[in-house]
């Protein structure tokens, strides 16, 4: 009887040694899973780096829009704001500074392995833009890092303001694009996405075909029939 | 109410980007932003070819009410396709800077006081008939630049020239290219690339001779990536004296010591040689063998003068002239391992692959900078790799119209807008055209640029006008230039937009219209010519250069040479100039050609651009002997191209135990020359606000300097403080600085040498010995 007892108190025994051999094995991955659980919307987005021009080459735009997850066409969190975004500009357009400490050394990729696709950078805690024309490598061709606030002598230059946002044509009708698109004909680079300014970004990012609704309109020039 | 509320929040964002635009850009104007509602629908696009580089980037420039606002690249032009540089995208900002320049000033009791600008030109005249009735002609001289528009040019040695008749004619274009032009003419007969741009997208492989294209040639550099990245077998070889950006990018950097390209060059040609790689089919019918004049001197003496001999040899004495520039030989002269040396014959070697060089200051200012020039036309040659897409010898300009105004204009004391002042022909066809006697144009050229500016010194020089350029940062050997220019009886006239150092020595200073502030052309690297618009109007007095050298000669009584209108004066002066260059181995593209298109090269024959001179498949002008030979160098009198016997020299200053380091100067990305433009665009000024000195990892830490710490540079002319850059941008090898020249407050040509290519006459600036203290 003694035995009995002692045996069934042994199976007990030999199954929670079982089951605490294995969570001593699955702590570790359920701990580490939990640090380096990353948000969807956090993960990189541009699957590939092409010449992105609606026109010739509006496939690469589409894959692209493929590859993204929901998650990251919704995602939300951003430190960007529209004031922030025009600073770093000399005029809307022009290619924006560098706004962080950058290896004055480097030429290639070093920029590009976060601004290709986006995403989360540990490095600075914060999301990436993406670049919208990611085939060109040679960033700090027109990208330079300001290292002063000074100026050598005064300025008179004189920029213009920034295309007035939602410019609808009609009441609830989708606005043209206002901007030039050269150099930035992919939309979803600057308009979708956690690492985009809010006040740019559209609000049903799981509409694909842009440009079916919105129109370049750089020039505003009315139509007159000859 | 949903909608006001919208556009409250609108109009609240723009309120609070223009708040912190201002306060991030303290000194610039954003009062514009509230006067216009919706400016974009307003904004006009307009091409221009880029102000800076000799790229020649085909430029949009928006402009609205006037003024210039934005800047996008020219997808019509077929240099950038659609793409700029960081200093062309803020270019137009240029226009602007708060201490322009807009009346024209003269000097009273040693101080520059604001008068008319018909007083100062009334002055300028008076100054020069003097000048010239108390000391001569040649007492009088004009030094301009390649960032002259092509009628400025013209103006200029039409003027001085033909209708004084002095060839005191030169400009900065001495500095930067005349070792590519005297390379050119000893090789082929001819100036300017055989090849075009077209050259990067079908090359396999890219060697670049002392050329950091990555900062100095940005589009053309992506261009490059570009085409690696699409072809994936492609290749780029750094060949340089220090480590750059461009070093990095490329897929192999190999370092040799200052001057040895020389050898290296010679080696290449051995190699190719020893492995039978030459192509005797190209070689027996296109090419013929000279040897030139050794021991060759470095000018750094007053009245130096030289004159190279050329001997006709054969290719085995050419052989054997190689037997000192083994590999192995080479390497001890050079530093780079005879496995490089290998290496690179075989990738010039190997007859799958298209090898385009590339090359720029690294070999032109060189003391033996036309030496260089043919020893790289010598590979190429040797291997039949020219004047076919991808295979190309291509000599880059630094000026935006280096090419096309000073080295096809020729405003060079020796040169005539077509041919040399020493032929008759030349003399008699400028003389017809410009309607005035032939015997006005004198026979004998006169100063090269350091030489006219040691005539000053000397006094046989009295009066000069500059335009376009700063010399009292440029010339090498500074602090003897500028006393020369303050000595008593010397009169200054300089043509500028802001003030610089050179304006500070100015007795007159005529305002100028900048770039789209008048209409012009300017020509780049690859042949190409390129019209501008007057695109914004000219702020104040400012005149446009042409019109100034008009006024004056008009003042001077040369009105039947210089009729023209001030709606047309433009066009009309760019068909007359083009008379000079009519036939199919030159012609110019018509005027309405010009304005419609975003730059054509020239020769334009029969409504077509020459893509590849000498090349009879793409090149009208070549006549082949015998049907099918494809090749005809008709620039040489034996229609052959001519591969030169020229041996490694030593530089004319070499670090010594008083002396350890080498000294080599440039420029950076963000800066152009001397910066009197750059820095005034707040971006720019931003990224490099001050020069500083590259020193090796190594060399800093024996001595003790650390990033930042202001040292000494000393050379046995002159000495500066600046700051040590170690580990930044570029990194030199051991024993080598580096200084960019961009900044006034840092002159660093006070420790630069003098000493010139003897062919050329183009200085050296980046090799000199000088040592380095603490401070």
């Amino acid at each position: 009887m003694e035995k009995t007892i002692y045996k069934a108190d042994q199976n007990v025994g030999k199954i929670i040694i079982v089951f605490a051999a294995f969570c001593a094995v699955a702590l570790p991955f359920v701990v580490f899973s939990a640090f380096s659980y990353e948000p969807k919307e956090k993960k990189p987005a541009l699957i590939e780096t092409q010449r992105l021009d609606f026109d010739s080459n509006g496939i690469a735009i589409f894959k692209n829009y493929a590859g993204l997850s929901m998650e990251y066409m919704e995602g939300t969190s951003t430190g960007r704001t529209l004031s922030k975004y025009y600073a770093r500009r000399q005029y809307p357009g022009s290619p924006p500074e560098i706004p962080h400490p950058v290896d004055v050394h480097g030429i290639k990729l070093e920029c590009l392995a976060c601004h290709a696709d986006g995403g989360w950078t540990q490095t600075l805690k914060r999301m990436t833009p993406a670049t919208p024309h990611a085939e060109q490598v040679s960033c700090m061709q027109c990208h330079v890092r300001p290292v002063t606030d000074t100026l050598f002598k005064v300025t008179d230059w004189q920029s213009v303001p920034p295309p007035r946002l939602g410019r609808s044509y009609l009441p609830g009708s989708p606005p043209p694009i206002p901007h030039d698109l050269q150099m930035r004909g992919n939309c979803i680079a600057c308009h979708v996405g956690p690492g985009t300014v809010v006040t740019i970004r559209v609000e049903h990012a799981s509409r694909g075909n842009c440009r079916q609704c919105h129109v370049p309109d750089p020039y505003a020039e009315s139509f007159q029939r000859e | 109410m949903d909608i006001s509320k919208r556009s409250f929040i609108k109009f609240a964002a723009m309120q609070s980007a223009v708040t912190a635009a201002s306060v991030l850009f303290p000194g610039i104007g954003f009062g514009a932003w509230e006067k216009m509602d919706q400016p974009s629908g307003r904004i006009e696009w307009k091409k221009t070819p880029c102000r800076f580089c000799g790229t020649g980037c085909g430029l949009l420039v928006g402009v609205t009410g006037g003024r210039a606002v934005a800047v996008k690249g020219d997808p019509n032009c077929s240099v950038n396709k659609g793409l700029a540089c960081v200093k062309g995208y803020h270019s137009i900002q240029v226009l602007y800077g708060g201490d322009r320049i807009k009346k024209a000033l003269v000097r009273k009791n040693g101080k520059l006081v604001e008068v008319p600008i018909k007083e100062a030109l009334d002055l300028v005249a008076a100054k020069m008939k003097e000048t010239i009735e108390s000391h001569g002609k040649d007492a009088v001289a004009i030094y301009g630049s390649g960032q002259w528009s092509i009628p400025d040019g013209y103006a200029a040695s039409k003027l001085f020239k033909g209708c004084i008749g002095t060839n005191n004619v030169e400009a900065n274009a001495r500095l930067c290219m005349a070792s590519a032009v005297t390379g050119f003419l000893t090789s082929f007969g001819l100036d300017e690339p055989m090849g075009c741009y077209d050259d990067i997208d079908h090359a396999d492989v890219f060697i670049t001779w002392g050329n950091n294209m990555a900062e100095m040639h940005p589009v053309l550099f992506s261009r490059m990536l570009a085409n690696r990245k699409s072809k994936g077998h492609v290749k780029i070889i750094d060949f340089a004296t220090r480590t750059t950006r461009s070093s990095q990018a490329s897929d192999k950097s190999i370092l040799f010591r200052p001057q040895t390209d020389l050898a290296v060059a010679n080696a290449i040609c051995y190699e190719i040689i020893r492995n039978k790689w030459v192509n005797w089919e190209f070689i027996n019918k296109h090419v013929s063998f000279h040897k030139g004049k050794t021991n060759i001197g470095y000018g750094t003496e007053d009245h130096f003068k030289f004159k190279d001999k050329a001997e006709i040899v054969d290719f085995e004495q050419f052989e054997a002239f190689l037997e000192d520039y083994t590999p192995e030989k080479a390497e001890k002269i050079s530093g780079v391992s005879a496995m490089d040396i290998k290496f690179m014959a075989s990738l010039y070697g190997d007859p799958d692959k298209k090898v385009t060089s590339f090359w720029c200051m690294g070999t032109n200012q060189h003391t033996r900078g036309t030496w260089i020039n043919n020893l790289i036309y010598n590979i190429h040659l040797l291997v039949g790799k020219i004047s076919t897409p991808g295979n190309s010898p291509f000599s880059l300009t630094g000026q935006p119209s280096a090419c096309g105004t000073v080295r096809e204009v020729g405003t060079l004391t020796h040169k005539l807008p077509h041919g040399v002042v020493m032929k008759e022909g030349a003399r008699k066809m400028a003389a017809e055209i410009w309607q005035v006697p032939v015997e006005n144009i004198d026979p004998k050229p006169t100063y090269h640029t350091i030489e006219m500016f040691r005539a000053l010194d000397r006094g046989d020089i009295r009066f000069m006008w500059v335009q376009v350029t700063n010399p009292m940062v440029t010339l090498p050997k500074l602090k003897r230039y500028r006393n020369g220019v303050k000595k008593e009886d010397r009169f200054m006239v300089v043509s500028e937009i802001y003030p610089t150092p050179t304006y500070d020595v100015a007795d007159v200073v005529l305002p100028s219209a900048l770039w789209i502030e008048r209409e012009g052309f300017f020509g780049n690297s690859e042949r190409r010519t390129q019209h501008n618009d007057q695109i914004v109007p000219t702020p104040g007095d400012t005149m446009c250069n042409t019109w100034q050298l008009i006024e004056v000669s008009r003042r001077l009584g040369f009105k039947k040479q210089f009729p023209w209108s001030r709606e047309t004066y433009i066009e009309d002066i760019w068909n007359e100039y083009i008379r000079f260059h009519d036939t199919p181995k030159h012609r110019m593209a018509p005027y309405k050609e010009l304005r419609a298109r975003s730059g054509v090269q020239w020769p334009y024959v029969n409504g077509m651009e020459t893509k590849w001179r000498f090349n009879s498949k793409y090149d009208p002008a070549a006549k082949p002997t015998a049907p099918g030979d494809g090749f005809d160098f008709y620039g040489k009198p034996d229609h052959k191209a001519w591969i030169w016997l020229r041996p490694y020299e030593p530089a004319a200053e070499s670090p010594d135990s008083e002396y350890p380091f080498w000294l080599n100067t440039g420029r950076v990305l963000e800066h152009w020359h001397t910066g009197s433009m750059t820095r005034r665009i707040p971006i720019l000024h931003r990224a490099v606000p001050e020069s500083y000195v590259e020193i090796n990892a190594v060399d800093a830490a024996a001595l003790g300097i650390t990033n930042g710490t202001k040292v000494k540079i000393v050379s046995r002319r002159g000495s500066i403080v600046m700051k040590a850059s170690i580990n930044g941008r570029g990194r030199p090898p051991k024993g080598m600085l580096f200084v960019p020249f961009f900044d006034e407050n840092y002159l660093i040509n006070e420790v630069t040498l003098d000493a010139f290519c003897p062919i050329s006459k183009q200085p050296d600036y980046k090799k000199c010995a000088v040592k380095l203290e603490r401070v």
